[in-house]
């Protein structure tokens, strides 16, 4: 670490580490505010069906209970939300769109009386052909799920694909370049298949909860937004109430994995208030949060045609995304996953569509990875499959295929700020590709590159108290990624202060600056950008008054660590506040990003991945253990080491459950797994003995310090680096996740020796 | 979200005042001994029940003692208290080693095994053990003390012969004369066992003396014993005996589709822990 | 016999002997919530994730599926005890060395475990480790920091005795 550095680069202990380990640390769900009543949704037992009636009077009459809320009781109010489209209503109107909508709110004195009452509400239905699978969806004869189709609202900052939508389609976006057919006809191989990635529940371990309430004319907020800012807008349109009447707050979050981006319970929470008058609890069950939100499951057909030595000539991949009842952020994967799922190589002709679909399920939205990892799934399996038909080792074919530092993967997009070649072999290198591999074993890795940062809105304000130390505030939420400790030391960096001497607020749509979003990395990148102006400005207030008490030219004025020179005399932040102010006071600088320049390219930043495993696999019960993992960060700058190797850690074993155990399973036209029993995420024994999180740190980032993404990359080529490991161990490519003993037993009783197509 | 409804709580001090609670409540009443099963179908709403027979207080039903060959266990006995019990690990440690893989640490710690047994969920792992070592379950009624094997008490998923005003009060499981071993092997699909199988027998060198007691467990809705006959005199490794043997529990079970796996799939997986079981009481080391 | 559908307790809660009038219905983990202890939190409600651990002598329980009156002469030790006298607790300054959490949801619950088992065997091996953390769900770590500091409060704490 070049030592200039004081505080950034090192792994200073996490801000929140006490607060969390003593059990203090308050999540939404550990507030209460003061005559706070409880809200429990009566949720569909029906997939697609119209409410004939909502028989609400035996609830109403139930001890304890306030008030039974419906759609139709709320009128005028629209209850629809939507950042994308406006079609998500908090409550069922007139039809239910998947098993689990909530269709009332029973708001009562406690929660055990709303949920007792809740069982005494009585929906009647007519019910209405379902669609459960996104490719009948696709059908001609299909039942249409949204006749009257919700225009989208157009937010330019939003990726989120064009083209006329009919039928059952919600999004659909396209990529290509090159002349696709011809390319395919000349080339020596082509390999072609269908890879199917599951749908999947994030099950951030805090399920979505919020307190709503009314307070002289502001609606207030505590939630587990991941958000706030585009909470605050939904809700405004809701309730007819400017922005500045809107107050998100957001403590400690319990994960969000972008779980928790945008919108959820925050709408019913403010609608009970808005009812009954009382601050509204809604604290759902983790089976109801995974009614709530899910990501896309997709479906890849994918072509990829090589010459002879393997060079890449052309890719095609056409995908059905099943993205549920509800636009929600599906045109966004949606349009994520085109741009994602060739991967960062060097293509001549590529075409893609993605196709997100309406299903009568539960809508999906974000997900970490966003398309990534359901891309990588089938483009690098892909690269796998040819190396093995053409005789070429997969990492050459990926060498001689990936692009170099600064070229360009998707055109007129910025080019790619990495050197995923050199990250390619650091990480195969680490898992002993090349060399002997006991029987029954298996290698797999893989690259990804995501257009990461999301659209670079960010405003930061920094406080320069009177004593010298610093507060900043900023709206980006503190999710377990360790914001507030990067950030502070951001902060403590720009400023000279030492980290301790810095405090970060919580996200506070009424009190901290405007911050689009919290997810896609882009809070160390662009949040620690906007923060860095901001420190620059409050320098330069610094210095404007220095100089004006000490009566010199601002030039004159020097900026020193937690202080200024003026000329030639030391004085520490206390001493100008003090000598501006006389007592007290404080000294304020904002700073912003905005799309301009250096951030007029998209993206702001790529976040890739290089991440690879080592498994045995059992054939005979197609057990697949995990015995290494490696990841490459290649962070640009580690402003905290400790916190980028747990973001990896954190990401991969994520991966490795999408790749080895979750899926969300529809029987019929219900959830069969809609708990963490049925619906089994990594434990402890499912850590590989063997980790290394290794560290790139090149400094060709866009962020502080050159600062790139982390917490994505390390996830997204796991699952078609497990798949790939597994295809190594038994003889056989697997072409679908999860990779269940089951699944790999059968994929073993199938082996004929060759790649399967 | 999951809540209870009202009941009335029991908690009675001694076993006779825990029986004539039984005689009273009958069916309205359920006796909790652990509650891991209990409390979680209460909270889904798939039992409900006026009353609660709470039966941990009553110092007759705790406890691991030897009596005269046999190791008797009260039935409030905890999965945990299992686990740690120098008897048992001394007596029966194969017993002992499954209990310290019965779920998790906290339902270890309040889960019992007589709450276990009169629960009957068919993916667990202690009745197939208890059915191979010859287990018997004791019951306490107004019409006093009778002993069932564990075989012909679990009847089914969530079915047992005990009676409305019957409690569990121990397990009885004799101790296996020397040269008498017991294993478990079991795999998980998801949280509970999608196939356990024990197995005890009489073993010198790689040859069992006798047909082996082979128990195939969570697969059907109760234990199955599978002839083993092949294996009487046999060395393990007799590949045809073994197949045999491991044929006989594949053919024996009929298994259902479901989360944890298809029919077909826990059929050949039955097939596979049954080899591996007879394997692994031979020859520990082996793979599991 | 009761006759109600509440039963009074008396229970030592974090040291300190309570008498409650409990509401049979109640589980544990929502009464020593509404009595202000919030460091275990609701996850999973099932028994499978362990957010909600706390100590029923000594031993980790399943606070969302354990009933309230459960307490009745028993000792109940949750997160907030562990740094009463001021000073954290050995595995407490553990996860903090080892960076052992993120958002720290399951922290509380995690911590509880760890400490029950240290209690327990003050010398597990790493694969004891994993197989008593088995039933604690993380999200956020990847689980490695949370073993690393395990074992490590278990060596400081065996060097202080
Ligand atoms: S909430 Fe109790 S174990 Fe998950
Ligand atoms: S730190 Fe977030 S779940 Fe463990």
């Amino acid at each position: 670490m070049p030592d200039e550095l004081k505080v950034v680069g090192h792994s200073v202990p996490r801000v929140d580490g006490p607060a969390k380990v003593t059990g203090r640390a308050p999540y939404a769900l550990d507030l209460t505010v003061p005559g706070m009543v409880h809200g429990i949704a009566v949720r569909s037992e029906r997939a697609h069906a119209r409410i004939v009636s909502i028989d609400v009077e035996a609830a109403e009459a139930a001890p304890e209970v306030l008030a039974v809320v419906t759609a139709a009781s709320v009128a005028p109010l629209d209850v629809r939300f939507g950042h994308v489209a406006r079609d998500h209503p908090a409550l069922a109107c007139d039809r239910v769109m998947y098993h689990g909508e909530p269709v009332a709110l029973v708001v009562a004195r406690t929660p055990r009386a709303a949920a007792r009452a809740a069982r005494l509400v009585r929906v009647h239905y007519d019910e209405l052909d379902a669609v459960i699978d996104a490719e009948t969806a696709l059908q001609d004869d299909a039942p249409l799920l949204h006749p009257d189709r919700v225009a989208p609202l157009g937010d330019a900052g939003l990726d989120a694909g064009a083209a006329d939508l009919t039928g059952n389609l919600c999004a659909e976006s396209t990529v290509g370049w090159g002349d696709v057919d011809t390319a395919m006809a000349a080339a020596d191989l082509v390999v072609e298949g269908e890879y199917r990635y599951p749908m999947l529940y994030g099950y951030a371990m805090e399920p979505y909860n919020a307190i709503a309430s009314f307070e002289e004319g502001t609606l207030v907020v505590h939630s587990t937004a991941q958000h706030p800012y585009m909470v605050r807008e939904d809700l405004a349109r809701m309730f007819g109430l400017p922005l500045a009447r809107v107050r998100v707050v957001v403590p400690y979050v319990g994960g969000g994995y972008g779980t928790k981006s945008y919108t959820k319970v925050e709408p019913l929470a403010a609608l009970g208030a808005w009812v009954t008058g009382h601050p509204v609890r809604v604290a759902l069950s983790v089976e109801e949060a995974m009614l709530t939100t899910r990501s896309d499951g997709a479906h890849i057909r994918a072509r990829s045609g090589f010459a002879a030595d393997g060079t890449l000539l052309a890719r095609e991949f056409d995908v059905v995304m099943d993205s549920g009842a509800y636009t929600d952020n599906s045109p966004v994967v949606c349009a994520k996953l085109a741009n994602r799922c060739f991967g960062p190589y060097r293509v001549p002709a590529v075409r893609v569509r993605v196709r997100s679909v309406f299903t009568n399920t539960v809508p999906a939205s974000s997900l970490r990875g966003f398309g990534a990892p359901q891309g990588a799934l089938a483009g690098e399996l892909q690269m796998d499959e040819a190396a093995q038909r053409l005789s070429i080792d997969p990492v050459d074919l990926r060498l001689r295929n990936v692009v170099a530092p600064g070229e360009e993967i998707l055109p007129r997009k910025r080019g790619i700020d990495a050197d995923l070649a050199e990250d390619l072999r650091m990480l195969t290198g680490s898992l002993g590709w090349g060399g002997p591999s006991a029987p029954g074993t298996g290698i797999g890795f893989g690259l990804t590159a995501s257009d990461a940062g999301a659209h670079p809105t960010s405003v930061a304000m920094v406080r320069l108290h009177a004593d010298g130390s610093a507060s900043a505030a900023v709206g980006a939420t503190e999710l377990g990624q360790g914001s507030r400790t990067v950030l502070s030391q951001i902060v403590a960096e720009c400023l000279g202060l030492p980290f301790d001497r810095v405090a970060i607020l919580a996200a506070d749509t009424g009190a901290t600056p405007y911050e689009r979003t919290t997810g896609a990395s882009r809070t160390t990148t662009l949040v620690g950008r906007s923060l860095q102006a901001a420190c620059a400005d409050v320098r330069r207030r610094v210095r404007e008054v220095a100089a004006e008490v000490a009566g010199v030219d601002a030039s004159a004025v020097v900026d020193l660590p937690a202080g200024v020179s003026v000329g030639g005399e030391r004085w520490d932040y206390a001493e100008v506040l003090s000598r501006w102010f006389g007592a007290g006071g404080e000294l304020v600088g904002v700073g912003e990003v905005r799309r301009a320049g250096e951030f007029q390219a998209m993206p702001p930043f790529w976040e890739v991945g290089a991440s690879g495993v080592v498994v045995d696999v059992d054939a005979e019960t197609g057990v697949v253990s995990v015995l290494q993992l490696t990841t490459v960060g290649d962070v640009g700058i580690a402003i905290n080491p400790v916190l980028v190797h747990g973001q990896d850690l954190g990401a991969a074993t994520m991966g490795l459950g999408a790749a080895l155990s979750e899926a969300l399973v529809y029987d019929g036209e219900a959830l069969a797994n809609p708990n963490v029993v049925d619906y089994r995420v990594p434990r402890s024994s499912d850590v590989p003995d063997r980790l290394e999180l290794l560290l790139v740190e090149r400094r060709d980032g866009i962020g502080p310090f050159g600062a790139k993404g982390s917490g994505e990359g390390a996830l997204n080529p796991i699952g078609s680096a497990v798949a790939a490991a597994v295809g190594r161990a038994i003889g056989v490519f697997p072409h679908e996740l999860p990779l269940t003993p089951e699944r790999v037993w059968r994929l073993a009783q199938e082996r004929v020796g060759d790649v399967r197509t | 979200m999951l809540i209870l409804s009202d009941f009335r709580l029991h908690r009675p001090a001694s076993l006779a005042d825990a029986l004539l609670l039984r005689a009273e409540l009958g069916d309205e009443g359920a006796v909790y001994a652990g509650g891991t099963e209990l409390l979680l179908a209460l909270k889904m709403g798939v039992l409900e029940y006026e009353h609660l027979i709470d039966i941990k207080r009553c110092p007759e039903l705790r406890g691991v003692q030897q009596v005269d060959g046999t190791v008797r266990i009260g039935a409030a006995t905890t999965h945990r208290d299992l686990e740690t019990s120098p008897l048992l690990a001394r007596l029966l440690p194969a017993l002992a080693e499954l209990e310290r893989h019965v779920a998790n640490i906290r339902v270890r710690a309040a889960g019992t095994i007589g709450g276990n047994l009169a629960f009957a969920e068919p993916h667990a792992d202690p009745p197939a053990m208890l059915t191979a070592l010859d287990a018997r379950v004791e019951l306490a009624g107004p019409a006093g003390v009778r002993e069932l094997p564990v075989e012909d008490f679990v009847l089914g998923a969530y079915e047992t012969a005990l009676g409305d005003d019957e409690l569990v009060t121990a397990v009885v499981v004799p101790v296996p004369p020397a040269g008498v071993r017991a294993t478990y092997r079991k795999l998980a699909t998801l949280e509970r066992p999608t196939v356990g199988v024990a197995v005890m027998g009489e073993v010198a060198g790689d040859t069992f003396a006798t047909a082996p007691a082979v128990v195939v467990g969570a697969v059907d809705e109760r234990p199955l014993r599978v002839d083993a006959t092949p294996l009487a005199g046999a060395s393990v490794r007799d590949r045809d005996a073994l197949e045999a043997v491991v044929e006989a529990a594949r053919d024996l079970v009929d298994p259902v589709d479901d989360l944890s796996g298809s029919a077909d799939y826990k059929r050949h997986l039955t097939g596979v822990v049954t080899r591996r079981a007879l394997e692994h009481i031979v020859d520990p080391g082996s793979p599991s | 016999m009761s006759d109600t559908t509440t039963t009074a307790v008396t229970g030592r809660i974090n040291g300190r002997e309570q008498t409650l009038q409990i509401d049979n219905a109640d589980l544990l983990l929502d009464v020593l919530r509404d009595l202000g202890l919030r460091g275990a939190k609701p996850s999973c409600e099932m028994e499978v994730c362990g957010a909600c651990t706390v100590q029923l002598d000594g031993l980790p329980v399943s606070a969302c599926t354990t009933l309230a009156a459960e307490i009745d002469g028993r000792d109940v030790e949750t997160i907030e005890h562990l740094d009463a006298d001021g000073t954290l607790h050995p595995v407490q300054e553990a996860f903090l060395r080892h960076s052992a959490l993120q958002c720290g949801f399951c922290t509380p619950g995690m911590v509880m475990t760890a400490k029950a088992l240290l209690e327990q065997d003050p010398d597990p091996s790493r694969e004891d480790v994993v197989h008593w953390l088995e039933g604690s769900i993380c999200r956020c770590t990847g689980y490695a920091t949370i073993i690393d500091a395990v074992l490590d409060a278990a060596e400081v704490m065996r060097r202080a005795r």
